[in-house]
Order: structure tokens, then C-alpha cells, then sequence
């Protein structure tokens, strides 16, 4: 199970309706004990993918590694990574199944018409060929 | 002992640590000696071939390793390694997923749409297939020019050479005009021309044990159309470790082969021949000669055989070996078996990484052996203006010509004496031990064999052309042609 706070899961919708239609990525930070992921930070990054972003995204390892290093500065580790589907469902697409990682919950936020519509959390398996629905509260 | 840093999921397997040290002088080591200490960490960095995964990059401080010295990368007491892995996605599948067919593409596929084996689905899994050809010569001719008419989505072609005016008798995507152009833009112009919708992606590089993995991972299947034993079998063992299937075909003569090697538990290269020939014994194209039209045939066996496993359709050319015969026009089928005992695909592998397959096919590689050869004159060998100089003089000494018969109708320096190199050693009586001789073939590489026959015999003076009577041609006498 994840569990978005409040304003982290705002900031969330805010990076994702701002970016519309285009998708942003972000990462999450939090905390992570017997099963229960709590996410107290949302740290909007930049999407680096050079063609069109409509549907694609990319995280760069270095943005990446600058938010492991974010968390742990603030006693906090990282969790998951989030990014947006602007006008379609929160699904996990196979081009996101083929670049995930199965460390992280990924959530991914549906944005239709420029508003957030649902959102739903995945956990990808190792050989990137399927990806488990997570439970999610915010 | 530098520090490695633990991404929060896989700190169950660190005892809870964020952080560990390791002992190692390289990045390698620290990660090797990290994953022995805590062996359930190694599944997650690792594949069972002992690759880092796919996903994982490896940050030595702020630098990605890939752009230091990768795995050789220093690692001191004061540095952080991190494990970072590559995130990406998207909403929509990426294009090749999708593969949706435009109303041009309806249109030019019309042949393809209407059998039904193929159809709309057929049409898109083409589109979406993404085909590595590994040479644009004889074999990647026929291959390059109708898998691009074919539909294919994506085709990476590797290829260094450039064109020469002994291709065009049978590398049909080359033209007169291209003579002397990279064969990859040639070829690329060529299938570009037959179809605007296709993706190229041009590797102008001698595949290598050190590339082959990173250009092989991005494409869907892998189509042999080399000439040479090492880069065969390098094919076949990147084929084999990365499960992708290995389009194969060869060509010598009047006679080709073709096969579908490492293909879902089908046999590979190596259950067939687990060791190379010895170096010499089979001849390349260019030694021995080819039907120019052959590799029409093979490499359209092999296009035939891509097109198959892509649609998933017919009977792959697997576990069977097709021999081709021009003269005899005949086609005969040998059964391949897996070797359970192969050394890279059967049950015990000994080979779980690429080796050096230069060594394993007892070939100087290719950057070792040129420079020597081209710049000094070695002990034993004569320069071609030196031997004109002879000539002119009237010196007393015999030239021999090792070449064949037809060889020497094609071209011939008139003093020479014709000794094909098979019949030199029972017709050394001809021969006075105590003459001053030279001998010649046509780039070298027999004559000094034949130098070699003539010592062991007893011979005193014997020397060495240098280069043959190509190197005659371009010293002495342009006139004579070069074959």
C-alpha cells in the first residue's frame, strides 16, 4: 500500500495539470516500513525525453540521483516516481513497463481535459514484463 | 574501501543499511566484493550472466561510469558509488508498439494486406520488427533492398568498408557511382529510395566483443552476413546471450547455407561447429571467389526466413540446415540438434561472456596485423620495382608464379614461370637450389608459403614478391588488371 499526504499529493496534481498536455515526472519521498509506503514530499523533475512529451517521458539518472540524495538529507528515502497520462487512463503502458524498475512504486496521475481524473500506483517485476497494481490512498 | 550507497528498496537485503563499504580498486571490484558479502543484492544489480541490468547505471560520485572507465573505473576510500536506475514512460506504447499503418502505407502494403496469413496485423508487426543486418555486402544486398520493401520498421545495418569495384559483380544495393562511398550510405541511399517510411539506423564500426552487446540489445533479430569465422561466431554468442534469434547464411562458389541459429531453444553456430576451421583452410569470397548471383539466392533465403519469425507465421528454418547447390540446382536439408554439451548454449556454458574471437580463430585481428605488413619490407621479401630492376638488367634468376591456371589467364607477368602452389612441392626437381628465385601470387600471402616449402626443401636464394601482382600492377605496370 502507498499513501500520498495532502500536500505532496496537491503538488502532485499541480506539476501534472501545469505540464498538460504535455506529461511530467517527478519523484516521490517518504518513508517505507512493513509494507506501508507513506510519501511526504513530491520533488516535480524535469522530463527530459527530446521528442515529443505528449506521451513520452524521461527521467535523468543525474535528477534522479540528486533526489536519492534530497531524501536522505532529509532522513527521508525515495520511494516511488510519479508522472502523468494527459488524456488518457492511468494505466501502465507498455513503453512505461519497458523503462521502469521494479525498486519504486511508480504512479502514474490521469489528466483529462487538463484535469486530474484518477491515478493509480504500479510495481513493475524484474524482467519488465508486467506490473502489479499497488494500492493507493491520497 | 569506497561507499556504496543503497537505494531504499534494496536495503532488506543490507541489513537496513543505506550505505555499505566494500573493499576494491575499481568500481567492479567494489560492486563484485559488495554482492558476495550480500548475495540477494546480486539478483537485483545483476543478470545471471553477470551484466549490470539493463536498467541500472552506476554513478561513481556525480559521473555515470559508462562515460569514465566503466566497470575499470578507480574507485578510492573517499568515493560514493550509487546505483541509479534509468526511468522513462509514456501514455501511449512507443511508436513500434503501436505500429499503426498511414493510408500511404495501406496502400503500398495492398499485397501484403490481402493475404491473409500477413494482414493488417502481419503489416504492423513488420512495421514494428526492428532487424539488425550485420554487413551491407553480398549477403546485406538482397537482405537491405526487399526487407525495405517489405515493411520493416527499423533496420540497422553495421558496416566500415567502403565500396569497391570487385562488389558490383554481386552487391546489387551498391552502383557503379558508389564506388569508393561507404558502403552504409550507399546501401541506407538505396533502401531509403525503395521506402521514405523506413528507419535506418547506420553502426559504422568492425563489430567487436566490446560493442556487439550494446548494438545487438535494441534489435529484435540479428541476420549474418559476414564473411569471416570470427565475426560469425561473435554474432552467434551475442545471439545466444542475449536470446535473440541469428539469421544465418554463407556463401563460397556455387554453394550457400542458411539457418535460423539460437532460436528459442534451438540449436546455435556453435552446436554445429564448436570449433572454427583451422585459419587458411576455408577460403573467404575474396580468396576463393563467388557466383555473383549466389548471395542473391541465400540472403533472400535469409529476408525470407526474417520475414517469417517476425509475422510468426510458416516453419522457421530451424534445427535444419539448408544446403544450396547453383550447379546442381539442387536444395538439401541436413537436421541440426542442440549440443546439450555446447559451450555457450547447452546445459554446463563455459562461455558466459563474449571472448576474443580473433585468438579463438587463430587470426591476427585486424588492427594487429595491418600496419606491419604495409609499411617495411621483411627479411625474405622483394620489392616489386626491385625485381622489374632485375628484369631490365637481365639478371639471372627465375620468377615463379604460384597462382592458378585461370588466375594467370586473367593476368601475368610474362617472364614468370606458372607453379600453381598445390603442385610446388613435387615439381621442386624443376628447380635449381642454388638459382636466385622470386616468387609471386597475387597479393602475397601464397607466395610466402610457397617461400617457405622452397627453404624447407633446401633452396638458398629464395625470395618473396612483396604484394604480388596487385603491387605490380599499381608500381610497375598499370596496365596489368587487378582481380
Amino acid at each position: 500500500m502507498i499513501r500520498i499526504e495532502a500536500e505532496p499529493w496537491a503538488e502532485m496534481v499541480a506539476h501534472a495539470r501545469k505540464t498538460y498536455p504535455n506529461e511530467c515526472c517527478g519523484a516521490m519521498l517518504g518513508s517505507a516500513d512493513d509494507g506501508t509506503k507513506l510519501v511526504r514530499v513530491a520533488m516535480p523533475l524535469e522530463n527530459a525525453f527530446s521528442g515529443a512529451q505528449a506521451a513520452r517521458y524521461e527521467l535523468r539518472p543525474e535528477d534522479l540521483l540528486a533526489a536519492d540524495k534530497a531524501a536522505r538529507e532529509r532522513k527521508m528515502d525515495l520511494i516511488g516516481i510519479y508522472h502523468s497520462h494527459p488524456d488518457c487512463d492511468a494505466y501502465f503502458s507498455t513503453t512505461d513497463l519497458k523503462n521502469s524498475c521494479p525498486w519504486y512504486s511508480f504512479v502514474v496521475l490521469s489528466i483529462q481535459k487538463g484535469e486530474f481524473h484518477h491515478a493509480n500506483s504500479w510495481l513493475p517485476n524484474f524482467e519488465q514484463t508486467e506490473a502489479a497494481k499497488e494500492e493507493l490512498i491520497y | 574501501m569506497a561507499k556504496v550507497l543503497i537505494p531504499t528498496p534494496l536495503r532488506q537485503f543490507t541489513a537496513k543499511q543505506d550505505a555499505v563499504t566494500a573493499p576494491g580498486g575499481t568500481v567492479g571490484e567494489v560492486l563484485k566484493a559488495l554482492t558476495t558479502e550480500y548475495p540477494d543484492l546480486r539478483k537485483q544489480i545483476f543478470t545471471e550472466e553477470g551484466k549490470l541490468r539493463s536498467f541500472v547505471n552506476v554513478y561513481l560520485n556525480d559521473e555515470d561510469i559508462r562515460y569514465l572507465s566503466k566497470d575499470a573505473t578507480a574507485a578510492k576510500d573517499a568515493d560514493t558509488i550509487s546505483l541509479v536506475p534509468s526511468i522513462a514512460g509514456g501514455s501511449v506504447a512507443a511508436p513500434p508498439e503501436t505500429a499503426e499503418l498511414t493510408k500511404d502505407e495501406i496502400l503500398r502494403y495492398s499485397r501484403h494486406l490481402i493475404i491473409p496469413e500477413v494482414g493488417m496485423e502481419g503489416q504492423q508487426k513488420l512495421k514494428a520488427a526492428k532487424v539488425l543486418l550485420v554487413g551491407a555486402g553480398g549477403l546485406g544486398a538482397p537482405l537491405g533492398l526487399y526487407l525495405a520493401a517489405a515493411g520493416i520498421g527499423k533496420i540497422g545495418i553495421v558496416d566500415f568498408d567502403v565500396v569497391d569495384f570487385t562488389n558490383l559483380q554481386r552487391q546489387v544495393i551498391h552502383s557503379t557511382n558508389d564506388v569508393g562511398r561507404k558502403k552504409l550510405d550507399s546501401a541506407a541511399e538505396k533502401m531509403q529510395g525503395i521506402n521514405p517510411h523506413l528507419k535506418i539506423v547506420k553502426h559504422e564500426t568492425a563489430l567487436s566483443s566490446e560493442n556487439a552487446l550494446e548494438i545487438f540489445k535494441d534489435y529484435d533479430l540479428i541476420v549474418d552476413g559476414t564473411d569471416n569465422f570470427p565475426t560469425r561466431y561473435l554474432v552467434n554468442d551475442a545471439c545466444v546471450l542475449l536470446g535473440k534469434p541469428n539469421v544465418y547464411g554463407s556463401i563460397f562458389r556455387f554453394e550457400g547455407q542458411s539457418t535460423v541459429f539460437a532460436y528459442e531453444g534451438g540449436p546455435c553456430y556453435r552446436c554445429l561447429y564448436p570449433e572454427p576451421p583451422p585459419p587458411g583452410l576455408v577460403p573467404s569470397c575474396a580468396e576463393g571467389g563467388v557466383l555473383g548471383i549466389l548471395p542473391g539466392t541465400i540472403g533472400l533465403i535469409q529476408a525470407t526466413e526474417t520475414v517469417k519469425l517476425i509475422l510468426g507465421i510458416g516453419e522457421p528454418l530451424v534445427g535444419r540446415l539448408l544446403l544450396y547447390d547453383a550447379l546442381g540446382m539442387r536444395f538439401r536439408e541436413l537436421k541440426l540438434r542442440k549440443n546439450p554439451e555446447c559451450p555457450v548454449c547447452g546445459e554446463h556454458r563455459t562461455i558466459t561472456k563474449l571472448i576474443d574471437y580473433h585468438q579463438f580463430c587463430g587470426v591476427p585481428s585486424p588492427s594487429a596485423a595491418a600496419p606491419a605488413e604495409e609499411t617495411k619490407v621483411n627479411e625474405g621479401e622483394i620489392e616489386v620495382t626491385e625485381v622489374k630492376a632485375m628484369l631490365d638488367r637481365g639478371d639471372n634468376f627465375v620468377l615463379i608464379d604460384v597462382r592458378e591456371p585461370h588466375e594467370y589467364k586473367i593476368c601475368n607477368i610474362p617472364a614468370a614461370k606458372l607453379i600453381p602452389l598445390g603442385e610446388v612441392p613435387r615439381r621442386l626437381h624443376e628447380l635449381d637450389k642454388n638459382a636466385d628465385i622470386v616468387i609471386h601470387c597475387k597479393s602475397g600471402m601464397r607466395s610466402a608459403k610457397a617461400c617457405g616449402i622452397l627453404k624447407q626443401a633446401g633452396f638458398q636464394h629464395v625470395r618473396n614478391m612483396k604484394g604480388g601482382i596487385l603491387a605490380w600492377s599499381d608500381k610497375v605496370d598499370p596496365s596489368v588488371p587487378k582481380y
